[in-house]
Order: structure tokens, then sequence, then C-alpha cells
């Protein structure tokens, strides 16, 4: 028999953490209990739910970024035009999670506390260069995406923390970002692989910033330094995007699954990492973001 | 017709649907029951294997647990509908992974759960059969070694691992292949695909004294009473089989299966048992799916593109067990000529036993997957010879007049006509075609079935009417339906009737929502009923009005003079003082003339009542990069005879194609040895309705004199036979090269286009 406790803020939250051996945090559930009716992992003995903690829902904005409390869900980011303007690759992913519903009840928390190598949100805040702050009683601190993620279904935090928001800085103006993934068909879909980028250029159109992440490729979601690095100084020609892509190739390790073949997943690579620089250096140039609700989510940032 | 204004043909809104789009309906898993117990299965978990022993002490003791049953608390029948090769739960050897081993009745779903998990089975693994080619080679192990020894229906071949085979044969092929100038060999594969209802199968029986009514999920209430009598070796009688509200079929709810285990665990306990499958279980144990086909072709033609033989084989894997596969087995060979004039043919079928999951009818058992491979190899032919794939159907497709592969004589050109209007509607070869973007034209026919059916008809005292018919709905309206055609004999409204179905102490016999049979059967037994009501009704007017009968019309709830419409009855009336009571059995048509001289193996689909028609023409848009397809549009043109409920036609063809795009570009199940690896909707993916196209829907009549109701033909299952065929013709238009296996999907594409190596068998060139 499971115990269930619904605290009231996240103090009460992290404390139950710590003193209930075998608890675990449970958010909108649409990882953790599908999981459990699936047969996956059986529901945990005890389950710390979120959903009454309004600080962990919240959502600052300041000069320096944007926080979202953990419990921010994907149909919030979607609709939000502050990040569909300034963090357009965490939109595109957002908005082509699940379905409605999905949307609606999962939580960015979630998503990157699941651990997924597929999970979409990944990508997308590591070349947004955010942090997460994870929180147990006594005490907060900061990690960067890449050092929270640790392997498939795991995270460097300990059982006793809590994950309480994300941060995001603000991009450089001018800066373009867009996340790609590969799909076989247009909602409810896990991403067979996926890329984000983030670009920047100079006056003369060559690149000065380059961020680029891989979701689906290898255990966990990565950024692929030898292909930023190469992109530094050029213009985004075909020669270059080819470059970029043969280098993400070479960073994947990626598994043969009920999906894909790891051949399949390899040369996907190179096309979504293409696509994404693609629709970032559009954005870059255009100053332009996402697309409103109006249009349908998976028009820019998949590859349908 | 009597009514001055007909209901056929008119927009008609089915009864059910408001319940089942408020969500008030109830389906079997809703039904309430006091002192419910909850069933669970053991499964064997491999793929074939000796039971060495089973040890159900365990699980027995465990709390809550009020049953635990295997082979030997059954009686030991074997049963089958064609071929009696299984018993209720696993005798001595298991076959594949969902054989049942053993049923728990427990009082919570947990502790049902966690008894099956307590039952010990000690296995001897035997070598496992996963290939159809496999199968029937001479050194393949015999799944069935007493195979000779099972009962079959009159007329089935076999061999070992072979359940079921036939030929078909016309002409003289080597006659015609040497009149042949060019000749193409092609092999196409199709992977096992499954029906996929929204609600899973669910199963509640309960005992009072020696009658057991069973609430359940099936398609087929008849068969379903018939084997649990035949297993449990029960009088029919003492069964009574009950469906509630269907959520879905599409075939996987056909023949008799759980509710003999869940009828054996309430028996055992005195106590209602419930089952209800997860969905893991719907994709691994209703041992209903679409059969994985292994399809060659070998066709013979002359430079100017007509036909002049074809050869053809086609290995259906039949899984574990041969249960209603062998309609897929005939109505597969049936469709390897497709409608077109082939003078000269030989073709083969054989069913094969393998140790998956195994096959039976899946709406158009046998369809889509032969109509796929014979259309992609059509459009090979025409290439062959230069043909615009249009113009060279229009060369070989049947008119009246022709004769199809068994003989049978064609009355209808709607082949042709279905083709002009599907390729009119689609702009053919394609106008305003963005990047990427193909026509692809697939051509077909179908079978109408004709087979005896029963109901009754009353009118109640205030006017309104209850027809009881023995049919069941499945969620197609079919049923729903049959108040329209009560409503034209009586002059009366369709909502006047309220409809009793899918109760066999209610209705007569049907055979169920199988072979797109209802309205065609059914719907000629409700007409019969009410044309007896309707002359009891006539009789008792004609004596209160003093006028003779055939000067009365039904109109309007009422019976008038003709020509005085004042002068009138209303039925309320007169039903309100007298027994107004019909039945009706209809008269099936016969099947048409044909020849079975040198066929091998036939069971009763040698030959297609009604035959109906159709053309569907997709447009698809191929990622070249990724392989990823899309379907915007699919033009569906079919020739129904007459259309009687249009709204339901339309929504049977619409749906029909939304189906077939799962099944040409996602649906198949991946197996590891034995094991499917994607039993569930995360791994098996459905098209969604963003990925739905446009259906462009058209409807050709030609009503037939050996048709259904008003010259009806079957609309069920046509739709789903031709969108893959289309779909896969316009992928290789897009790409300029053809994926030979099915679901083409986007790796698959991708492999094509990339990896062409990679790809399977085609030979073509001089005869
Ligand atoms: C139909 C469907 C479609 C989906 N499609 C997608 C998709 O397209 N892309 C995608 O990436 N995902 C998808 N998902 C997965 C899932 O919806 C997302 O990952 C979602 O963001 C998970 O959030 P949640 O709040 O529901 O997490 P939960 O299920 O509540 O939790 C998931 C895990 O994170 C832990 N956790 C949650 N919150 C915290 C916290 N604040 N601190 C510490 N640990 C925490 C839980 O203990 C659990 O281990 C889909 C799921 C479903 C059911």
């Amino acid at each position: 028999m499971s115990r269930y406790f619904a605290p009231g803020n996240a103090a009460e939250a992290a404390e139950l953490l710590r003193t209930t051996p075998g608890a675990r945090v449970v958010a909108g559930g649409t990882d953790l209990v599908v999981a459990a009716r699936g047969g996956k992992h059986p529901l945990p003995e005890v389950l710390v739910a979120l959903h009454r903690v309004p600080e962990l829902a919240r959502v600052r904005e300041t000069e320096a970024g944007i926080i979202l409390g953990a419990l921010t869900t994907h149909t919030w980011v979607e609709r939000s035009g502050l990040v569909r303007s300034r963090w357009s690759a965490l939109a595109d992913a957002a908005a082509m999670i699940g379905s409605p519903a999905t949307r609606s009840t999962g939580t960015i928390g979630g998503n990157l506390m699941n651990a997924s190598p597929a999970m979409d949100l990944g990508s997308p805040l590591l070349v947004l260069d955010a942090t997460v702050e994870l929180r147990r009683t006594g005490g907060t601190r900061a990690l960067t995406v890449a050092e929270l993620l640790a392997g498939p279904g795991r995270t460097t935090a300990a059982p006793d923390e809590l994950l309480s928001s994300v941060r995001i800085p603000a991009p450089v103006p001018g800066t373009g970002s867009a996340y790609i993934r590969l799909e076989h068909r247009r909602a409810m879909e896990i991403a067979i692989v996926g890329a984000a980028a983030a670009l920047r250029f100079d006056s003369r159109g060559e690149i000065v910033a380059a961020r680029l992440a891989l979701t689906a490729a290898a255990p966990v979601c990565l950024r692929v330094p030898a292909a930023e690095a190469g992109l530094l100084g050029r213009r985004l020609d075909a020669e270059a995007l080819a470059a970029a892509g043969r280098a993400a190739v070479a960073a994947v390790r990626p598994i043969s699954d009920v999906r894909a073949s790891a051949d399949y997943r390899r040369a996907m690579t190179a096309v979504v990492v293409a696509r994404a620089l693609t629709l970032a250096a559009r954005r870059a140039a255009a100053g332009s973001s996402v697309p409103g609700p109006d249009h349908p989510p998976t028009a820019t940032g998949s590859v349908q | 017709m009597t009514g001055t204004t007909s209901v056929l043909g008119q927009r008609f809104v089915r009864r059910d649907g408001p319940e089942k789009v408020t969500g008030e309906a109830r389906y079997t898993a809703d039904l309430a029951f006091t002192g419910l117990l909850h069933a669970k299965f053991v499964y064997a978990g491999r793929a074939h294997a000796r039971i060495v022993a089973i040890d159900t002490t365990e699980a027995a003791r465990m709390p809550g647990v009020h049953a635990v049953l295997t082979q030997a608390d059954a009686p030991l029948v074997r049963y089958g509908m064609f071929v009696k090769d299984r018993t209720l739960f696993a005798h001595e050897v298991v076959r594949f992974e969902a054989e049942i081993v053993a049923a728990v009745a427990a009082d919570t779903p947990e502790r049902a759960a966690a008894a099956a998990a307590a039952v010990r089975v000690e296995y001897e693994d035997l070598p496992a059969v996963l290939d159809v080619d496999a199968a029937l080679s001479p050194a393949a192990p015999v799944l069935h070694p007493d195979w000779l020894d099972y009962r079959t229906q009159d007329g089935v071949l076999r061999a070992p691992n072979d359940c079921g085979h036939m030929t078909s044969v016309k002409g003289d092929v080597d006659a015609g292949f040497a009149e042949a100038e060019l000749q193409l060999t092609e092999t196409y594969c199709s992977d096992m695909a499954h029906a996929v209802p929204i609600e899973p199968h669910a199963v509640v029986a309960q005992w009072q004294g020696e009658k057991v009514t069973i609430w359940t999920t099936s398609q087929v209430p008849f068969p379903a009473r018939a084997g649990v009598a035949e297993t449990l070796q029960i009088p029919q009688s003492n069964v009574r089989i009950v469906v509630p509200h269907l959520g879905g079929g599409f075939g996987g709810k056909c023949d008799f299966h759980f509710e003999a285990h869940v009828a054996l665990l309430a028996r055992a306990t005195r106590r209602p048992v419930r089952l209800v499958f997860s969905r893991r279980e719907e994709f691994l144990a209703t041992d209903k799916v679409r059969h994985a086909a292994r399809i060659e072709l070998t066709t013979g033609v002359k430079r100017d593109g007509t036909i002049t033989a074809r050869r053809a084989r086609l290995l259906l894997d039949s899984g574990a067990y041969c249960g209603d596969a062998l309609f897929a087995t005939e109505i597969g060979l049936m469709m390897v000529a497709g409608p077109y004039r082939v003078p000269n043919l030989y073709a083969e079928v054989h069913t094969v036993y393998t140790n998956r999951t195994p096959a039976g009818s899946v709406r158009a058992p046998g369809g889509p997957q032969t109509c796929w491979a014979v259309e992609q190899h059509t459009d090979e032919l025409a290439r062959l010879v230069g043909l615009d794939p249009l113009e060279f159907r229009r060369r070989n497709l049947v008119r009246a007049g022709d004769t199809g592969q068994t003989g049978q004589r064609f009355v209808s050109s709607s082949a042709q006509r279905c083709l002009d209007r599907a390729a009119e509607l689609a702009g053919w070869p394609g106008t305003d075609l963005a990047e990427g973007e193909a026509l692809g034209v697939a051509v077909g026919w179908w079978f109408s079935l004709s087979v005896p059916s029963g109901a009754y008809l009353k009118l109640n005292p205030d006017g309104t009417g209850t027809i009881i018919t023995g049919a069941q709905e499945n969620g197609s309206g079919s049923v729903m339906g049959l108040a329209l055609l009560a409503a034209e004999e009586l002059g009366m409204r369709p909502e006047a009737f309220s409809i009793l179905y899918q109760d066999t102490d209610a209705g007569p016999f049907d055979i169920g929502s199988a072979g797109s049979q209802t309205t065609f059967n059914n719907g000629r037994a409700v007409m019969e009923a009410a044309r007896e009501v309707r002359e009891k009704l006539l009789a008792l007017a004609a004596e209160r009005l003093e006028i003779h009968q055939r000067d009365l019309e039904l109109v309007d709830g009422s019976v008038r003079v003709k020509g005085a419409p004042t002068r009138s009855i209303p039925l309320a009336e007169i039903a309100a003082g007298a027994q107004l009571i019909g039945s009706g059995s209809g008269t099936p048509p016969p099947l048409p003339e044909h020849d079975l001289t040198g066929c091998g193996g036939r069971l009763g689909y040698s030959a297609f009542a009604a035959p109906s028609f159709f053309c569907h023409i997709a447009r698809v848009r191929v990622d070249r990069e990724t392989g990823v397809v899309s379907v915007p549009e699919v033009v569906a043109v079919h020739e129904f005879g007459r259309v009687l409920n249009p709204l339901g036609a339309q929504g049977q063809v619409e749906g029909g194609v939304i189906q077939s795009v799962g099944m040409a570009l996602l649906e198949g199940s991946q197996y590891d040895g034995g094991h499917q690896l994607n039993p569930g909707l995360l791994g098996y993916k459905l098209v969604t309705a963003p990925d739905a196209p446009t259906v462009t829907v058209d409807f050709l009549d030609d009503a037939v004199d050996q048709g259904g109701p008003h010259g009806a033909k079957a609309v069920g299952e046509p739709p789903v036979v031709g969108t893959p065929a289309a779909i896969g013709n316009a992928i290789a238009a897009a790409t300029g090269t053809r994926v030979r296996a099915l679901p083409m999907n986007a790796e698959r594409v991708w492999t094509a286009l990339h990896r062409p190596s990679a790809g399977a068998v085609t030979a073509g060139g001089e005869a």
C-alpha cells in the first residue's frame, strides 16, 4: 500500500522527503503514474504530491532572465509570448509534448527529473544555458542541466532533494534558437532523435555564438562542443551544416529499439541538426520567434 | 415501398449516438455486480514449451483468492471454427507467449494479479518456429504433432504446420506465360497488425442454477454461445450471451474465446466474475491479429499492357492456432487477381502455424495486405510497359460480362466507373502538387456475405415499434440503421423504433458483426418481419374502414385510404387493440455461378455475392531526408449498390480510410524471437487526429437484384482495403523507389531511398 502526502509548502515537502524512506515526488504524474500502470516501475511506497505547493508553480521574470517554478506546465511555456520570443527552442519543445492533456498536466520539473534520454525539454535547456535549483531541508544548490542529467532515468539529485525551479538567462540580443525533433506521427510522439540550436551572428553574417544539443541520441541529452566550435567564425552555409552534422554524428551513441535502428538514428541526427541550425539562424536574422498558438504546434518545430 | 416519402438515402442520426458521446452508455466493464470477483490469466511467457508441472497451491492459499483453474479443471475439448486445434487452457504444450496456462479469481484485481504471479509452472522449452518459410520446410518441428487427429470443417486441406491451403486455377497458366511478351516477379511482405478497439476485451459471467449469463465484448454472440456450450459441454439453452454497448471491435472481437474461462471461474466460485484486459493483453492475448503475409507475384503482360497470366503464392502467418483464419485465407486468395481480367491464373495460399500470436479476422481479413501487394505490382507492370497507371488499369479492369478468377460473371462495370470518378475528383495525375508530393491509385473489389439471419418486430400500443434482432452492433451503426428499413416498410419514422439486440435469449440466430453482413442479411430479415406486421395492420384497417386492402397505404404513422387522406386510422389505435407481431429471416441470395475446376481446399468464398468495387487515390508528401510520409488527402470512390444511410456509409469510409493510413505507415508488430516488442500504444502507433487525411468520399449507385435490402451491398470492410495500396503507389511515385514491406514506415522509406541494396527481391524483363 502506498502512502500519500500533499504538503502545502516546499519546506514541508523537502522535510517529508528527508524523513520518509522510499518517498518520491509526484507532480503531474504523467511519467510516474503511466510508468507504474505500464508495469515499468511500481508506484513508490510513499508519494509526496506537489500540486498544493504554490511557490513551485511561480514564474519570475527579471532583467537577468526567467525563473520557472518546477510545476510550470508545458501548456504555460507553449503559450507564453515571452518564452516564444526569447527562448524559442523551449517553446518549440513544450508545444510538441504529447497531447493538449499531457501538456496541461505534465511539468517542466517532472520532465527533467524523469531524465528520459528522449525528454524534449533537455536539449533546449542545454542550449539556453539553463540551471536548476535543487532544494533540500537546510539549503539549496544550483546545477547546470548537464550536471543534473546522469543517465537514462537518473539524475545527480539526492533522494531528499526537490527540483524547485529552472533558471534561464536572458539571451544576448540577436540570438535565435530552435528545437526540431524527428517524429513519425504528428501528435503523441516520442523523439526518435531531436536537436536544439542557439545561434548568434555578427554584422557580416558570421557565427559568433553557437550552441547545439541532441535528444534521444545518447544516454542523456548532450551538447556537442565539437560542432559548436566548428561553427564559430563561419557563415551557416551547406558546408557548415554538413560539418556540424558530422560532428554531431560522431558524438552520438544511439540505440536500436522498436522505434528506430541505431543506423537510422545516426543518419537522422545530421538531418535534425541541420534543420535546427537553419531555423535558429532564420530566427536570429529576423529577430523573430515562434508563431502564436493559432499556428499548429508541430508546423515550425517538427520536421513534418 | 409504402410511404409517400422514403426515409432511405436521407440523413439519419443513429439512436445510440448521444448516450455514447455523453458517456452515459454502459459497456461490459462498467456493469456493477454484488459479490463480484476479478479474473486474471496466467500466461506462458514463452514461445514454445512442454509443461512439466503446474503448481497452484501457493496461489490458491493467498488472501482473497477464490479459485485457481487449469486445463485439469475444464473438459478436455478441442475447439476451433475450421480446425479443432486448441483447448481452453494449455494442454501439455504452450505454443505462443500469451497461451493461457491458468486463471485466477480473487476479490480484488490486485490480489488476482498477485496470485497469478504466484502460480508456478515448470517448462521444458521446445524449438520455436517464428517464420512462415521456416515452418513449411520439411525439417521444421511440427507445432501440432497430433494435427492429423484434429477434427476440421469439411473441405479443409492441411499439411504439417499448414492449417489450410487452397488454390485458385483459371485457364492455362503456362500457355498464358508463353503468350506474354514481358513478365515481372516481385515479393511483398506485411507485418502483423492489430484491430485495436478502444474498449479492451471484458467478460462477466454469473450462474443461477444450471444457467449462465455472460456479458461480453463479443462481435459474435451466437458463435460465442456455441463455443461456451461446446467447451463446457452444456446445452446452448443454458448459456445466455449479452453484449452491452461495444466499444469497437474491427474483427478483433470475433470468434469465441474468453467467455468460457470466465464462466468456469464463476461456476467454481458461485460468484459473478469479471475479466478486463489491459492494453498489453489486448496486444498479446486476444489472438485475433491481422496476418503477417508474404506475397509472391509473377505476371505476364503483352507490350500493350494486356495481362496474359499470373502466378501467385501467399503465405499467411496464422500463429499458434487456426482460429477463424481460413476466412482470411480464402479472401486473400480471391484478391490476387484483383478486379482485373487475368485469363490464366495459378494461385496458392498457405495458412502457416508459427509460435506467434494467432491471427484471425481483422476488418477485411486478407484484404489490405493482398490488395497492397497486387496494386504495387500493377503499378510496376504499368511501368514495365510504359503506361500511365490509370491507363494500364483501364485496359485490364473487369467490365460487365467478364469473368472473375473462378469464372463468376460480372454484371456491372463499376470497377471502371469508380476509377474514372476518383481520377476526376483527385485531378489525376495531380494538380497543384507541392514539393515531395505525388498521387497513387489503387482499385479493388469486395464481397457481400450472404448468410441466414433473423429478426422479430412488434408494434407497441402507442404506435411505436420494437425490433428484436440477433444482429450485433459493433459500432458501425448497422443495427441502428435497421430502424430505417422497418420504418420504410411501415410508413413510420425510424426514430419511432427501439431495438433489442445482442442478447442470445432474445433475438434469432445471426452470425454477428463479421463480413460486413448485418445490413445485407439482417436488413432483409427485418423487412420480412415488418411486412408481416404490415399485412396484419392492413387487414385490420381494411375491416375497420370497410375498404379493400389494396386501397390503403401506410403513411406518417397511420393507415389511410389512398387519395382520401382524411380517412385514416393512427397506428397506435390499431396497435392498442391487437397483437401486431412479425418475424423474418429473409432469403440469402445464392453465390453467383462459378467454376472450381482444378481448385482445391475452397470453403465457400469461391465467388463473391453482390461484389462491390472501389478506387482510392491518395496524395502523399514524402520528406526524402527522413522518410517521413504524410497523407494530406485520400479520394475514396465506392460502389455499394444502393446507399441506404449516407451518413453511416460516409462514416464507414472516412473511418476505414483513416484506420488504414495507420496500417500503411505506422502499424506493425515487431518481434524478438517469440515476443512482441511493442505490445502497447507507445510502441505500436496508430494515426492521431492531426495525421488524418482529408477524405473525399463519393458513392456510385448500382443497385443489384441479388443484393441486400433495396439492392444494397456490404459497406463495413471495403473502405480499409484500398488505402494502403494507394499510399504505397503514391510513395513510389514521389520517390522513384518502392517499399516492399508494410507498414511503409519512415525508416523503410528512408532505407529504400538511401540504402537501396537493402530492398526486397524483384525481377522483371523479357519473358
Ligand atoms: C501521453 C503522453 C505523452 C507524452 N509525450 C511526451 C513528449 O512528447 N515529450 C516528452 O518529453 N515527454 C512526454 N511525456 C512524458 C511526460 O508527460 C513529461 O515528461 C512530463 O513533463 C512529466 O512531468 P510530470 O509533472 O507529469 O512528472 P511526474 O510523472 O509527476 O514525475 C516524473 C518524475 O520526476 C520526479 N519529479 C517530478 N517533479 C519533481 C520535482 N519538482 N522534484 C524532484 N523530482 C520530481 C518524480 O518523482 C518522477 O520520478 C508524455 C507522457 C504521456 C503520458
